[in-house]
This record gives structure tokens, sequence and C-alpha cells, in this order.
């Protein structure tokens, strides 16, 4: 029997499920793998039971507290898809301020009409059993996952920088350009995809185990910018991973 | 040696000409301010005057990512991937570069035979090229000049803005034959190009230092600017670690395994499966790419492992300076030498 | 330095085909540990030596190395034991009798067999270090003439993790071999010696200047040890340990097995402690 396989939206951009909606040449080959019993985005179908449950979003509100533990009761595995899920993503940045701010910032009079929490990772509500990571995750890599889930090997976890895949595609290094790039110190395995199209890297997979921060501060300081934006560079999808 | 007069505009025809051998392959430009070896489609985009490329002439022998073998999962086997042994010929390699294929030769061909490399490696002619030193280069403080031509069919040495041909092999004067736009002439000896850059002490000091310098401090200062990205590794000429992964495809029914270039620079480099990781830290890292390049294999082949071209230094993001680090040990080294009263 | 004309393009065979080998008997037999036997097609024999290692290779998955556990006088099929730690040694757990794997190999360096005749063997092993070293037991066993005393010393973390339990049973029926089991926990059942395995060696009787040692297990016991041994005066260079590193390619060119200037896959696994000793990363 094919695994059954669901996909649920929390805070986020919805960018990571329509990517991989954008997979039709792949499609096909992915349905003999798996049934697809629920994705609000592609279809109204609903299950009782996921073996996969794929989550996009961070967990922001007590509501989403709820459903996410709901999700976790009923799928074998859970997977975190995507910056937000992985690590709280974008969303994070507005654990930084006070959380009464950001409540009257964005919803003005109304704030006590919304509840809301900081940006979490999924991971730090319910256990995740495997992360896709990057803003939005890439198809390769959702694909990567979805092949080792089916063949029952552990998928990959990357742990070397972005700076390995661009060194190997021999992309003109961006501080030679003149740019400050976050690749040194940010978890590869999206085939340097940015910095190869000119456009420095901003962190989205998530920064590396044991990480050097300050010498890396002391390395993007040194090109150039500010101390302050460089850690506003290194905050942008790191806010709960980094503590600056 | 014979030698031969040949004029900078003379030079895309004689590439064209070298085209009669097999493929061509020279430096070209890359994004804004860098190079890189390609193979020549159009001689008049070859770049005469560079730095250093990017990626070492290495790739072409060691590819960055090369497919090994093709499996399929269904009845779990397997087709080689078979290399295809094609003449080439390596234009405007400075002489470093050359310096950094014949070390690789050792370490490839010793020991086991790397099969894949002997093969790519086989039929291949050089060309070389001088070069002006930039504030990168050291490669006379490991004992390589502009002019060292060992392991080149012919070099180009550029005599106010035009080039002195040398013949260096059989090979080399194979390869003149037929070419029109060269006199015979008179070797000239060059002055003027020197390193600015360079290691305080001749390179047959090294080995004692570095058998001083394991337990330096200096390991621990350089790691605490090293962000760990692996460039230093990833773009070195003599570096030759590699990865092997299986990549499947989307149907799950088939795939290939790969190798990709690898750095012992990396925090998971001498991790084993139980997650026991035997250097840890990336002051020991660094020991370990230094003493690559000065200790190890220089104990046994009497050469530093490194051939001067800079690379690492010129891209690091951090900025830091293997000749710089270097010299900071044999610094380090003199001082431990005084009485103890006078160290500082 | 070695010079391109030196190579006979003989020499370069390919290093990185796996030869694909049946498995004709596979069973766990701890919670953690599932042994195999495999044949080489066409009759073949691996052609080990105690001491070496496969690459094992599962198409989709990669390779990992494993020691070969079976003794050289076995020349039909040999034995692998893997403990399931990895990425690729989870999935091995699946394969069973009829299933094909690749191997490449036999890689590195075993025991100097002729350095071992006539002197009696002591074996250390601790947790899966039995692996390996079952190996030489089995070759000492069925060489026994050849041999000394055997002597072995064998460490699990509890009970139900010891290794090849009816094999070491049968060591204990026979009067030449002197087996000592020891294991860190011990259970309601279990009778036998309890604490580290260095606790075994200060009452043992050896003969040092006849003993060879032979030394695996975790990274963390070596020093420990060696340090025991050296207290009985064993001199150095009878003493061989098996180190494991990331063997990635086992032919010396992948780089990730280094320890210091020496190849782990060449020089090695087996070393011996005279070798090593001056190595700052190999203990």
């Amino acid at each position: 029997m094919k695994p059954k396989v669901a996909f649920f939206d929390f805070t986020s951009c919805e960018g990571c499920q329509l990517n991989k909606l954008n997979l039709e040449n792949d499609l096909l080959d992915i349905l003999k793998h798996v049934d697809i019993v629920e994705f609000r985005e592609a279809m109204d179908d609903k299950a009782d039971h996921y073996d996969i449950a794929f989550i996009e979003g961070s967990i922001s509100s007590p509501s989403c507290v709820e459903r996410i533990h709901d999700i976790r009761r009923r799928s074998s595995f859970l997977v975190a898809l995507g910056a937000c899920a992985v690590s709280g993503g974008v969303n994070a940045m507005k654990n930084l301020h006070p959380i009464d701010q950001v409540r009257e910032t964005v919803y003005g009079d109304d704030k006590y009409l919304f509840a809301t929490l900081p940006a979490m990772a999924v991971s730090a509500v319910v256990k995740v059993d495997y992360e896709v990571r990057g803003c939005p995750m890439t198809q390769q890599d959702f694909l990567k996952l979805l092949i080792a889930l089916v063949l029952g090997k552990q998928p990959q976890k990357y742990n070397s920088p972005v700076c390995v895949e661009c060194k190997l595609k021999e992309n003109e290094c961006l501080y030679n350009r003149g740019m400050v790039c976050l690749g040194p110190i940010t978890r590869g395995g999206c085939d340097a995809i940015c910095p190869s199209f000119g456009q420095f890297c901003t962190g989205c997979r998530g920064i590396l185990d044991n990480p050097n921060l300050s010498g890396m501060l002391d390395l993007m300081t040194n090109h150039g910018i500010s101390l302050d934006e460089a850690k506003k560079r290194m905050l942008l999808f790191n806010a709960n991973e980094v503590q600056l | 040696m014979e030698c031969f007069s040949l004029l900078r505009s003379d030079v895309p025809a004689f590439i064209d000409h070298l085209g009669g051998f097999g493929e061509v392959v020279a430096p070209h430009s890359k994004g804004e301010v860098s190079y890189t070896f390609e193979v020549v489609k159009d001689s008049s985009q070859v770049i005469l005057d560079y730095n250093r490329t990017l990626l070492p002439l290495k790739k072409m022998f060691l590819p960055p990512v090369e497919t090994m073998l093709n499996f399929s999962l269904k009845d779990a086997s397997f087709t080689p991937v078979e290399i295809e042994i094609s003449p080439r010929l390596f234009f405007g390699v400075h002489s470093y570069e050359m310096q950094s294929i014949l070390r690789l030769d050792h370490s490839m061909l010793s020991g086991k035979v790397e099969s894949n490399y002997f093969r790519r490696r086989q039929s291949s002619r050089f060309v070389g090229i001088s070069f002006h030193p930039d504030e990168f280069h050291f490669s006379e403080s490991v004992g390589i000049t502009i002019e060292e031509m060992e392991g080149f069919d012919l070099f180009l040495n550029e005599i106010e803005g035009d080039f002195q041909v040398y013949v260096l092999s059989k090979n080399g004067a194979a390869l003149l034959k037929g070419f029109e736009y060269i006199e015979s002439t008179n070797p000239e000896v060059i002055e003027g190009r020197s390193f600015k850059k360079k290691i305080r002490y001749h390179y047959n000091r090294l080995p004692r230092v570095f058998q001083y310098a394991y337990n330096s401090p200096i390991w621990a200062e350089v790691a605490s600017r090293c962000v760990g990205c692996g460039a230093c590794t990833l773009t070195c000429p003599t570096c030759f670690c590699f990865d092997v992964n299986d990549e499947v495809t989307v149907t799950a029914e088939d795939g290939m395994r790969q190798r990709s270039w690898d750095s012992c620079m990396l925090a998971a480099f001498a991790e084993v499966a139980g997650g026991e990781n035997f250097r840890e830290k990336t002051s020991n890292r660094t020991r370990h790419r230094l003493f690559r390049k000065f200790k190890y294999i220089t104990d046994e082949e009497g050469l530093p492992w490194c051939v001067g071209c800079g690379r690492c230094t010129a891209f690091c993001p951090a900025g830091i300076s293997l000749p710089d680090i270097v010299n900071e040990l044999i610094g380090e080294d003199e001082k431990a030498q005084l009485p103890r009263s006078v160290r500082v | 330095m070695k010079r391109l004309q030196d190579v006979e393009s003989h020499e370069a065979v390919d290093l990185y085909f796996p030869t694909m080998c049946k498995v004709t008997g596979a069973k766990q037999i701890t919670d953690m540990e599932k042994w195999y036997e495999l044949e080489m097609p066409n009759g073949q024999s691996l052609g080990h030596s105690p001491g070496q290692f496969v690459e094992v290779s599962a198409f989709g998955i990669g390779e990992a190395p494993i020691s070969v556990s079976s003794s050289p006088s076995k020349h039909s099929s040999f034995e692998l034991c893997i403990r399931q730690v990895g990425m690729l040694t989870n999935v091995l757990k699946k394969y069973k009798q009829g299933d094909v794997l690749g191997i490449r190999g036999p890689f590195g360096k075993g025991y100097p067999m002729e350095k071992l005749f006539g002197k009696d063997i002591l074996v250390v092993a601790g947790g899966i270090g039995l692996v390996p070293l079952r190996s030489l037991i089995n070759y000492v066993l069925d060489n026994r003439k050849d041999f000394g005393r055997l002597i072995i010393l064998y460490g699990a973390k509890t009970p139900s993790e010891l290794l090849f339990q009816e094999e070491l049973a049968e060591w204990t029926s026979r009067d030449d071999v002197e087996l000592h089991i020891t294991v860190d926990r011990g259970d309601a059942s279990w009778k036998g010696h309890v604490g580290v395995i260095t606790t075994l060696i200060p009452t043992l009787d050896l003969q040092t200047s006849t003993t060879i040692a032979a030394i695996t297990g975790p990274p963390v016991m070596y020093k420990f040890v060696v340090m025991s041994l050296k207290s009985k005066q064993l001199p150095d260079d009878q003493i061989y340990l098996s180190l494991e590193r990331r063997m990635k390619c086992g032919v010396g060119k992948c780089g990730h097995c280094q320890i210091n200037g020496v190849y782990c896959c060449q020089d090695g696994p087996v070393f011996n402690y005279s070798d090593i000793k001056p190595l700052a990363e190999a203990l």
C-alpha cells in the first residue's frame, strides 16, 4: 500500500506548497509512490491518519498549537517544510520586539481580538522527524526527502556551507563583487542557487551547526557594512537560531 | 633549447593551430574580475594576462562532481561510466599550476592508481605562459619561479608584450610543426618580474618549523577568524579529497553514484557513523590543512605540497593568509629558540 | 615524486566498482547487530587477512567500511557483522538471504600473521571490536598448532550485547582458549565479571617476551588498555590496534580517514602501537 501523505499550512506565505504544485514534470512519478490525502491548496479530501504529514509555516498562535498537536497525533512521520516550519523563518523577526508592540503595530486598536505567540519552529511544539530547509524549500530537496522516505533511508542532513556548492560551480565569489553574502555560515544543499544568479545568500536554510558567529560578524564588517547591519542580515531568517 | 619568437597578435592563430592536436583548454574571463579554464571556442576570447583562475586546472582531471556509475535499484545492478580518452591541450598555464598537476600525479598515482585521473591525464599537452605576480602569488617561496618549465611541452615567455616560445619536449616540437608565424631566435633573460608576497624562510627550512608547530597557539588564533567555508581547500590545486553520494531519481528505480570535492576544513569531514568526530575543532582542521601542505607529504617527497598560487588567500572571505600563518609560525619558532629571559 | 610515465596503463584498474555478492545467510544477533554471510561470484575467495575491511555498498544509500569477521581459512564465503548506527547500516538490516550486496576490497593492512606465528596471542575486544578480532581468533583456532596461548578478553556494556554467544560458549569449553568476559553492567542472571575491560588485565599471567596483543574497541578504550598492558611490561611493538576512521574510498584517495599524515585505510586499520604512538590524532 502506498503511504498516505498530507500537507498542512500554518503561518507562512504558502510559497513552499505552491512550489510543490509546480513539480509538473515529476508529479506523476511522485504519485506512483504516495497517495496525497490532504492538500488544502490543491484538493478537498480529508483523512484520519497520515503516514507522512508535511507542515509548512511557523507556529504563532494558540490555535496553531492545538492544531499541530492534533496533526502530530494522527501522523506517523512529521516533516517540517521550509524555513518558517523548520526554524520560524522570517516570521521569527517579530520575536526580537516586545509582543505587545508587535500586536499594536499589526492590529492597531483591534489587538486584543487576536491572540498571538512568538513565531516558533514546529519542532518547538511537537516532535519533528525530518526537515526540508529553505525559503522556499527547493523542489529538488523535497523530492530527495520523499524518495529517501519511500526507500526507507535516512534523509541526508546538510551541514556544509553554501560556499561548497558555490565553489564547485566555479562561481565568482560575491565578496569579490563587493557584496556581503551569508554563504560561509549558511547550511547548503540549495546548489548555491542565489549566488549563482548574482544574489548574495540571505541565510534562508539556517545557520550551520557550531558556527563561528563572531568571526562572521568581523568578516562582514570588514567588507564594509556596519555591525548593526551585519546582525540584521544574520537574523533575517535566523532570529530563533542565533543569539547575537 | 629551441626558441622562437611569436607576436602577441598571432597568438589566436597559434591557438587555432594547436586545435589540430585536440581540444584546447585555456583561461577565459569569468564574472566581473575572475578567470576560469574553459574549452576554447573562439581563440580571440582567450586571456593571456590573468592572475589566477577561480578553480585550478585540477578540475579537468578530477571534475568537481563526477558520476562514477549508474545503478538500478530493481535488480541491484550497475553500469560503469566509461571515461573517454581524448587528446587535450592546456594552453596558457602558469608554472605553479603545472607544478600542482605534477604533485597531483604523485598523489593520484602512488599506491593504488586512481584510474579515472590516469585516463584523463594521459595524452594531455601543456603550453605554459609567464605571469606577473600579484599581491597573493608566492610560488617563488615554495621553489617555483615564473619561468619554471618542468612539465610543459611549450612555454610562452612574455618579452615586452610579445612572446618567446621555448620548445621543451618532442611533443612540443610536434605541436609547432606547420605553424608559420614564428621565427627562430635566441632565448633572452627577463628581469624585473618579482614576487611581492614571500615566506620568510627558504622552503627547505619549513619542515623544521612545522616539526615544532603542532601545539602552537597560532592555530586557535587563525580559527577564531575562520568561518569554516572551505574555500581555501576547495580552490587549492593540490587538494584532492572527495566525498561519495548516491543520488536516486524521482522514479525511485535508478540513480547514480557521484563523487564531489570535499574539504578537510568542513566540520563533518572526519566524523564517523557512530558520531565520533576525530577533528572536531576548527583549529585542528586549520592545522591539518597546513600540515598537509608543508609536513606530511613534504616529509616523504622533500617538496612543499603548496605551489604558491595564492588561491586559498585570495579567495578567503575572512582574509586569512597562508603565507602570513607560515611567517607567524616561523616567528614563533625563532622566539622559542631565544633564551627564556629575552622572550617577549 | 611519482611521475605519470612511471605508471603502466594496466595498473590503472577501476577502484570504485563493487563486486556483487550474494547474501547466503543473515541473522540479527543482538538488538543492534546483524550477522551476514556472503559469497563472491563464481566461487572466488575474498582473499583477505584478519583485520582487513571491505566497503559494503547498497545502491541508493552509499558505502561504509565494514570489518571482515570470518577467518581467511574459510574460503567459500565470508562473514560480516554490522552494527546499525548510520544511514547505510540502518538500511542493511533489511537485507536477507538471497539479496545482493556490493563489496569493494578487501582493503588495508590486517595483522602481520608471519610475526604472530609461534607467539601467545592476547586478544582485547571491546563491544563490536570483537567483529574484526573474531577473524583473527578463528584463524588462530584453525591453525592452533602454529600459535602459543590464546587469551581473549572481551567486554560489552550489558550481557544482552554480547556478540557471537554460541562461539563464546564453544571457546569457553575449549581448554586451549583462555576466555575472560566482562560487562559494564550485569543483569539478574549475570554471574560473570562486572567492570570495564581493563579490570581483567592486572591479574593476567603473561609471558611478556612471547605475547602479542591485538586490541579493538571504541575509541575511548585504547588509551586505557595500552596503559594497562604497559604496566605489564609489554613492549610497544608487541601491541597491535585496529582503528576506526571514516574510510570512505578505502584506497587512500578521498582523505577522510587520515590520522595526521597516515591513511587509516592504507597503513591500517591495524597498526603497530610503536608506529602510531607519535601520532597525536591516533588515540
